[in-house]
């Protein structure tokens, strides 16, 4: 809804001038610069293949991810990872990433995981973004009194470091995934409802916003048809990248046992517990690990390159 | 402008100061349906301290008793030097008077006849003091560093140095009475410690420790393949179950806890995730203790059998509920989480039962499952603190625990009389009743007896994993090495045992002092310590103990009947000044005597 409006303003404006020129709207020019920046790229391809296995998870993984395999399979717990194409016997059972500490596939769980954080990635940014949306629009257009309550309050919550604070919500609510996405998007508030006040600032003493109030447009009408959309490219970019952060924290408080309980198959409960077993079964450490990185790695680059294309300034740098 | 900024930044700031306030209130008053709130502080720190807690109280854990404060109470014993004694024996406890008769003859009589009397006195806390040191180092609140740090016994090892957060060292007592024992043994004796199980391999494997305690159970093989080191596996004197709370439906009904304990495959947990060594539990009490696996071995698993009994009790589909269970790691329950999810995988398996996964802090834990307000399973277990079947069979099921619920009469009815006969043979057919009826009533599951091990480098004579983990290495020696170290979990908390509960703090403790009766070496069987005999009258209610002539304590005073006295003196009677310990709860005398108050 946002682009085809900006665009199709674009277009009119230049229409309304009588120009020849051939109309390229803002987000055409983004796409293009986007698809210029290789990491950018890279990180776009790492979610695709993401979201691909969190989608097709229960077809292609080759075990249940719950059930523990003692009596099924001729498996120790705990055992090293068995490929077949490697030089595994063909005689024993293939698990590409072996077996965990209770005798489950650990590659099914992973793939399992990937469903879990992108979930709890994508949930808590979006409930962050609305609350923080409406928080910073409300303090950034009406200002005064208002805006300094909700900012205060939101340079409180950031005066905490994020994860003790989560770890502070989780508590008093109790463990639990649900909880702790509660909590990682109360704590992921600020930054959103700060980006958005910054915007909203510098929308609102524009003309066609003052044109809009003349024509005797509501405060509503204004804030979410006239401004917010202006303001929305920094939100994209900043959401992007705390989706990275978000899955991040999720993974630190399942890891510390106040996430996903067992045996739900979350990448940092399955990192946090087999952590003392780093030495005498790394693959049940780096595999889960691994995971993590790359899903935050994606979604860093996938934000650093929507970043460059939506500045307006590096539009000469990036071409 | 500034001002009334500062103003609004300060409304703020109290408003969410207020908000955060309201938010953690429930906190403080933990309401025991909803103990997961309560406990996640701690549950944070875990990955931190599961390692460290894991080890340091392996070997003699018993939390349990530990928990109740009581109320401020009237001590009640008269004593005058020479003999301790109450008026009556309305408190509760064991004794009722201890009398030193001559110089080397100590009268105990009791107020209800105890078979365990001289297994109890074996135990280290109860070591024997010099009188006039308990008196010395008796601080206003506490004992004073001296006594908390440089305890004075009788035993084959006396106390160099305790370099804190480094070692403590011991040298051999020249005086001991038992000069052919001390001979061959080495002059030094070094306690250290490291929480890591895998730190403490590689010391060992270095060669800088003769050895260490609890092998972490991946590394058993690794201990057995070298040829350099020697596995001794720790006899399982603990047990691991599956707690019901008989009073929370559907563990009301008598056929579901039938069902569950026919329903769980017990084997493959032991076989899966316990080191060598360990055992599929038959009985709630080890067979090693006498009398423990008299009456029916536990139900065979058998899924079909448990499915149909369950259908029978009204739940064909199944239920929801609950797993409790604290993340510490215990010589019963090595691998908690994962035996959990193997037990939460069956329960769903095998009987359509769906339970939920929580976590609790430990100390709350305790408290609710003691309490009996868990309303779902729970996990936990015992480690014998003395030998027999009595310190099993009695806290578990007596009248008045409460954390199965109710236990019924046919179950503590024979825990009575069995309690009145020292005789092991004529306790049995006793025992054989009350372990049936445990096994009809299935107030839980007993699991596995689970073992632990030490490692010691090969040259290391008489190897010792006791039972009790009170190894005495006054029996060891490593090659013609003469100085002895051992690698533990933890440091000791203090070195005044008769105040102490942790494994760690015991066995350097068991290496400076001696009580009136101690274990042979890797066994749970009794031998004489400091006391040559004891002689009990026809019921069991006294006991005449002859003590051994011509010990010296350390500070270079004889051992005396009037040190017995003392030494019950100090941790039995409230009321006395020497009454002071480091936590001062007693918590073993008051749990293992009773302590002298009303």
């Amino acid at each position: 809804m946002t682009d085809q409006d900006v665009s199709t303003k674009t277009a009119v404006a230049l229409d309304a001038e009588g120009l020849s020129l051939k109309s390229v709207s803002l987000w055409q020019i983004t796409w293009r610069r986007f698809f210029r920046r290789k990491s950018a790229l890279v990180g776009l391809g790492i979610l695709a293949v993401l979201v691909f296995i969190a989608i097709t998870a229960p077809w292609i993984a080759p075990y249940d991810p719950y059930k523990p395999l003692i009596g099924i399979e001729k498996v120790q717990r705990r055992e090293k990872p068995c490929i077949h194409l490697l030089g595994c016997p063909k005689d024993r059972p293939q698990h590409i990433m072996g077996i965990d500490g209770n005798v489950r596939d650990q590659f099914s769980r992973l793939l399992y995981g990937a469903r879990l954080s992108l979930v709890i990635g994508i949930s808590t940014v979006s409930f962050a973004i609305v609350i923080g949306t409406i928080l910073g629009a409300i303090g950034g257009y009406f200002g005064g009194w208002v805006d300094n309550v909700i900012m205060r309050i939101m340079d409180v919550l950031l005066a905490f470091p994020s994860l003790l604070l989560a770890i502070t919500i989780v508590t008093v609510l109790g463990p639990g995934l649900i909880n702790a996405l509660i909590a990682i998007s109360i704590v992921s508030i600020p930054a959103y409802a700060r980006v958005v006040r910054a915007s909203v600032l510098s929308v609102r003493e524009m003309d066609y916003v003052a044109a809009s109030r003349a024509l005797g447009g509501s405060d509503g009408h204004i804030i979410f048809k006239r401004i917010l959309p202006n303001a929305l490219t920094p939100l994209i970019v900043q959401g992007t990248l705390g989706i990275a952060t978000a899955i991040l924290e999720a993974a630190a408080l399942s890891f510390l046992g106040l996430g996903a309980q067992p045996p739900t198959p979350e990448w940092g409960s399955m990192l946090g517990a087999e952590r003392n077993q780093v030495f005498t079964a790394p693959h049940l450490v780096f595999y889960p690990g691994f995971a993590i990185m790359l899903t935050v790695l994606s979604f860093n680059l996938l934000g650093d390159g929507l970043r460059d294309a939506l500045d307006p300034r590096l539009a000469h740098v990036s071409g | 402008m500034t001002r009334k900024m500062l103003t609004v930044i300060g409304t703020g700031v109290l408003l969410v100061s207020f908000i955060l306030g309201a938010c953690a209130q429930p906190t403080s008053a933990p309401a025991p349906q909803q103990p997961v709130a309560t406990e996640a502080p701690a549950a944070t720190e875990a990955p931190a301290a599961t390692e460290a807690p894991s080890v340091t109280e392996a070997p003699a854990a018993t939390e349990a008793p530990a928990e109740e404060t009581p109320p401020p109470k009237v001590p009640i014993a008269t004593y005058d030097g020479k003999s301790l004694s109450v008026p009556d024996c309305e408190y509760g406890g064991y004794i009722k008077s201890i009398e030193a008769t001559d110089d080397y003859t100590v009268t105990f009589t009791l107020c209800k006849p105890d078979p365990a009397f001289e297994v109890k006195l074996g135990f280290g806390v109860f070591s024997i003091y010099p009188k006039e040191w308990i008196e010395a180092t008796a601080g206003e609140t506490t004992r004073t560093s001296e006594g908390l740090e440089r305890p004075v016994g009788t035993g084959p090892y006396k106390i160099q140095e305790w370099k804190r957060g480094e070692s403590v060292v011991l040298v051999k007592n020249p005086d001991y009475w038992d000069q052919e024992l001390i001979k061959n043994a080495p002059e030094t004796l070094i306690f250290r410690w490291s929480t890591e199980s895998a730190a403490r391999l590689l010391e060992l494997q270095a060669g800088t420790i003769d050895g260490f305690d609890n092998v972490g159970p991946e590394d058993f093989e690794v201990v057995k393949n070298d040829p350099n080191l020697q596995l001794v596996v720790r006899p399982a004197l603990n047990i691991f179950y599956i707690g019901m709370t008989n009073t929370y439906p559907p563990f009301d009904n008598v056929k579901v806890r039938q069902a569950i304990a026919m329903g769980i495959d017990r084997q493959r947990i032991v076989d899966t995730f316990y080191p060598p060594g360990s055992e599929v539990a038959s009985h709630f009490t080890p067979c090693a203790i006498p009398n423990g696996c008299t009456g029916e071995p536990w139900y065979d698993f058998d899924p079909e059998k448990a499915r149909a009994l369950l259908a029978e009790a009204g739940y064909p589909e199944g239920f929801q509920t609950k797993l409790y269970y604290r993340d510490v790691v215990r010589g019963y329950l090595p691998q908690v989480a994962n035996v959990a999810q193997d037990i939460q995988a069956q329960l769903k398996e095998n009987l359509n039962i769906d339970a939920e996964i929580v976590v609790m802090e430990s100390g709350a834990f305790i408290e609710a499952s003691a309490s009996g307000q868990l309303n779902g399973f729970h996990l936990l277990g015992w480690t014998g603190d003395y030998p027999h079947i009595t310190n099993f069979l009695d806290y578990h099921f007596g009248k008045d625990t409460q954390q199965f619920g109710k236990i019924p009469p046919e179950i503590y009815e024979p825990l009575i009389e069995g309690g009145q006969i020292a005789d092991v043979d004529a306790a049995a057919p006793v025992y054989e009743r009350a372990n049936n009826a445990i096994r009809e009533f299935v107030p839980m599951i007993p699991v596995a007896h689970g073992a632990s091990a030490t490692a010691y480098r090969a040259d290391v004579t008489n190897p010792q994993a006791s039972p009790l983990g009170n190894e005495r290495f006054v029996f060891s020696k490593g090659g013609d090495r003469d100085t002895f170290v051992f690698m533990q979990g933890a440091e000791p908390i203090s070195l005044f045992c008769a105040d102490e509960t942790d494994g760690e703090s015991l066995r350097p403790c068991e290496q400076v002092t001696e009580a009136l009766f101690a274990f042979k070496i890797n066994t749970t069987e009794l031998e004489p310590g400091l006391a040559e005999s004891c002689e009990p009258n026809a019921d069991l209610t006294q006991w005449v103990c002859k003590l051994r002539q011509g010990v010296k304590f350390h500070d270079g005073s004889d051992f005396t009947a009037e040190d017995v006295v003392a030494t019950f003196n100090m941790g039995l009677n409230p009321g006395s000044p020497t009454h002071v310990g480091n936590t001062n709860l007693w918590e073993y005398y008051d749990y293992l005597w009773g302590l002298m108050w009303k």
